[in-house]
């Protein structure tokens, strides 16, 4: 598990208490006044699951997974996205930020979205301004069933450390990088049912389709950057000093009566 | 050698003693505001792009510049507070010195001929070695090399001046117009920048141009360095000089032999 963070804030969720009431949702929108057509925070349904009378119903709640190798901070040009050194959190500097939206294309979980009227990007930031004052994310705070935990993995006397080495189970829903390595998601599910490893399989992840578990692709304008700009500004920077190399070297070698004319 | 090398010593003195003027005032302080912008521009602007992807910019510039600043937020900020008073002041003298300036600039300096296409054809292959023999053919004011990087320089600062507006003023662009601006900004840029190195060069270390550039302060060459260097453009101004010999000439002679009637009339 890769992490140099000193602390590595992440939630724990567990899957079985969560009831879809969405006060979490309501929670996040108030504390962080996101817009009426944004949510940083979704509730999956996964629908009704099994055949009668053995049926099952299972909500999966998710928002940013402060991921421990974010595609998402790699791809922003100015680095106004970044993981937090100190915290963990992966969170968005919006005065560096142009809201071109990189990011939110790299995302697999598509957890960020841009504001159209400040034009840029915003996403869950872990609720740092309640954190630093000791208090619990607003989701965390607001959940009725006691299904979201959040807390300080690399300290183990923390709420999520204990709730997770004493959980049956636990998940988390990693997304394959382009280099092959797991996002490393800081959302642990647990008592989660064995349909829910399906997330992990399958593509039905609600607004993730399509991304989840898919590996996160190079969008095209990537591709033209890595496999053509990118290698023709090498080719001309290096092809500018070589001519100059070899017309300095000329003028050493053979003195100056070339441009003497 | 060639034909300056048979020239007596008072000839070569003379044309060394002559000066012709090379660039006008608005075109000097243009020129160095332009150097200080972009003094200002090109370091903080490198050090902003901070993707791995991209890989551009080493960490250390990065860090370095991001801990100068305070962020990357202010770097950002000085980069495009720079930027706009860069657009605004090269705008402003490119629009008021539109018709005293610009176009006559453009037209007398940036207009390529036939000479400039086989300079073209010629130089750069006598830069690698081949073609030794061959003459050059006679250059303007401006090489032909000169000349093409200043369609580079106009191109690419039209890039920069459109797509930086629309990365700062964020609110009024759609994500997309926005990623697409960021390559054209680069490449704007790097258009400008990689013959930017052979510029400098040749206009402040390289030693047979040094008269070029302290042309850049006082705007005057002498006639030998025309001669040398920008044989069209000197023989231009030889002709303008004999011509204006002719006129003057011819109105003293209208003008004495007025007197003369006038002396013959009493």
């Amino acid at each position: 598990m890769a992490n140099d963070t000193k602390k590595r804030y992440g939630f724990v969720i567990d899957v079985s208490r969560c009831i879809d009431c969405r006060a979490c949702m309501v929670a996040c929108s108030v504390e962080n006044t996101v817009p009426y057509n944004h949510t940083r925070i979704w509730v999956h349904d996964q629908g009704v699951q099994g055949d009668w009378p053995n049926l099952k119903r299972t909500f999966v709640p998710y928002n940013c997974m402060h991921c421990d190798n974010p595609p998402c901070t790699e791809v922003c040009v100015s680095g106004a996205t970044y993981k937090n050194k100190d915290n963990g959190l992966v969170l968005v500097d919006q005065e560096a930020c142009i809201g071109c939206g990189f990011c939110a294309e790299a995302c697999p979980y598509d957890v960020r979205y841009i504001d159209e009227q400040r034009g840029v990007v915003d996403k869950c930031n872990g609720c740092f301004q309640r954190v630093e004052t000791g208090m619990m994310p607003a989701c965390v705070q607001t959940c009725v069933g006691g299904s979201r935990l959040f807390g300080d993995f690399n300290d183990p006397e923390s709420t999520v450390s204990k709730a997770l080495s004493s959980a049956s189970s636990a998940i988390r829903l990693d997304a394959k990088r382009q280099d092959g390595n797991s996002t490393g998601p800081n959302i642990y599910y647990i008592h989660a049912p064995a349909e829910m490893l399906n997330l992990v399989t399958t593509d039905k992840f609600g607004q993730m389709e399509g991304k989840v578990p898919e590996a996160s692709e190079y969008t095209l304008s990537e591709e033209v950057w890595k496999k053509l700009i990118i290698p023709v500004i090498g080719l001309a920077t290096v092809a500018t000093f070589g001519v100059q190399a070899v017309f300095f070297t000329k003028q050493l070698v053979e003195g100056e009566k070339e441009f003497e004319e | 050698m060639s034909a300056t090398n048979t020239l007596s010593v008072a000839e070569q003195k003379s044309l060394r003693a002559k000066m012709y003027k090379k660039h006008n005032l608005a075109n000097i302080l243009t020129h160095w505001f332009n150097v200080l912008s972009w003094l200002m521009l090109l370091p903080t602007g490198v050090a902003i792009i901070a993707s791995p992807r991209l890989g551009i910019t080493p960490l250390w510039i990065q860090e370095w510049f991001r801990n100068m600043f305070g962020g990357t937020a202010n770097l950002i900020t000085f980069h495009y507070t720079v930027g706009f008073v860069w657009i605004f002041i090269l705008m402003f003298n490119v629009f008021v010195g539109w018709r005293r300036y610009f176009i006559p600039f453009a037209a007398n300096r940036m207009i390529m001929d036939k000479d400039d296409m086989q300079w073209m054809m010629i130089k750069p292959l006598q830069m690698l070695g081949l073609r030794k023999g061959e003459p050059l053919p006679p250059q303007d004011a401006y090489n032909a090399g000169q000349k093409v990087y200043s369609y580079f320089v106009v191109l690419g600062t039209a890039g920069i001046m459109v797509s930086g507006p629309v990365m700062v003023l964020k609110e009024y662009f759609p994500p997309i117009i926005k990623q697409i601006a960021q390559p054209v900004h680069f490449l704007s840029v790097f258009m400008i920048v990689a013959w930017l190195f052979i510029h400098v060069y040749m206009g402040a270390i390289f030693p047979e141009e040094k008269e070029a550039f302290f042309s850049m302060f006082t705007g005057k060459v002498s006639a030998w360095y025309a001669k040398n260097h920008h044989a069209k453009w000197y023989w231009q101004k030889m002709q303008e000089e004999m011509d204006w010999e002719d006129e003057v000439s011819q109105k003293v002679a209208a003008e004495a032999s007025a007197s003369h009637d006038g002396a013959a009339a009493d």
